[in-house]
């Protein structure tokens, strides 16, 4: 019969145990779950290419470029938080609790104020230019299904680390046992590094 | 000083921040084993590179700096 650490009762030298020959197993699933979401936003950045390419110049007839400069500081935010998450980590790692829930605080609220940045450029695009994800062709479809659905992923990792955050507040973790963060900090670079690709590619070039 | 110029300086003093201290993360880990660490040697990487690209974007290198949606 399986049986998980949870299952464990605290202070079982068996916890210790099991964990250690756990560890690189869910380290290894984790790593393929983020090959799968990394799959799933290549797939559609290719196609996005592909229709940019095929047809009659970038962006399209009666479009301007979108507003590089909010998206520069908007990516700044988004990157910083990426920064602070790894600072987080490190604090956990060397046992400073406090300096780890403060750097914590700090990625959420930059998670949040990137959310917000994005939401409030959704608005300038419908409001001003008319972009909409279904009345726009390729430029809003593409536009729209790509940054929305970093933004879910996003929206999702700030739910993430505020679970994180409560768990870690509420020991569940330790010092030597914190796979949680770990794997928490994995996703947020994931999400941090989209942002790389999908910023170049829209914004850019 | 309008909120466009802001926005601006903003974005090219946390650009060069992002990539420095994302550098600085990087050469500290440099000799750290294990997988994750690899991983997150990668992405810190990236993470430089994206504070790059945001800084020349911020001033007007990449993209169309000024250009209204």
């Amino acid at each position: 019969m399986a049986i998980s650490v949870s299952q464990i009762p605290h202070g079982d030298p068996n916890v210790d145990q099991l964990y250690a020959e756990t560890r690189d197993l869910r380290l290894n699933g984790f790593l393929l779950f983020m090959v799968s979401d990394l799959v799933l936003f290549s797939s559609i950045i290719f196609a996005y290419l592909y229709l940019r390419n095929s047809g009659q110049g970038w962006p399209p007839p009666g479009f301007s470029r979108l507003d590089v400069a909010f998206a520069a500081f908007n990516s700044v935010v988004l990157f910083g938080s990426g920064v602070t998450m790894h600072f987080a980590l490190e604090n956990w790692k060397h046992g400073n609790f406090i300096k780890f829930a403060n750097w914590m605080v700090a990625t959420i609220v930059l998670g949040a104020g990137f959310l917000s940045g994005q939401g409030y450029e959704y608005w300038t695009l419908y409001q001003k230019m008319h972009v909409s994800w279904s009345g726009s062709g390729i430029f809003g479809a593409s536009f729209f299904t790509l940054t929305g659905m970093h933004g879910f992923h996003v929206f999702a990792g700030v739910i993430y680390l505020t679970v994180l955050l409560l768990q870690a507040t509420n020991g569940k973790y330790t010092q030597h046992k914190h796979f949680g963060l770990t794997a928490g900090t994995l996703y947020w670079h994931f999400v941090d590094v989209i942002w790389v690709l999908l910023f170049s590619i829209f914004y850019l070039f | 000083m309008n909120i466009l110029s802001i926005e601006h300086y903003l974005a090219i003093i946390g650009a060069i921040i992002v990539t420095v201290v994302a550098i600085i993360a990087l050469k500290n880990d440099w000799k750290t084993p294990g997988l994750e660490n690899q991983v997150f040697k990668v992405m810190l990487g990236l993470l430089a590179l994206g504070g790059v690209l945001s800084f020349f974007a911020a001033i007007g290198v990449l993209g169309n700096f000024g250009g209204k949606a």
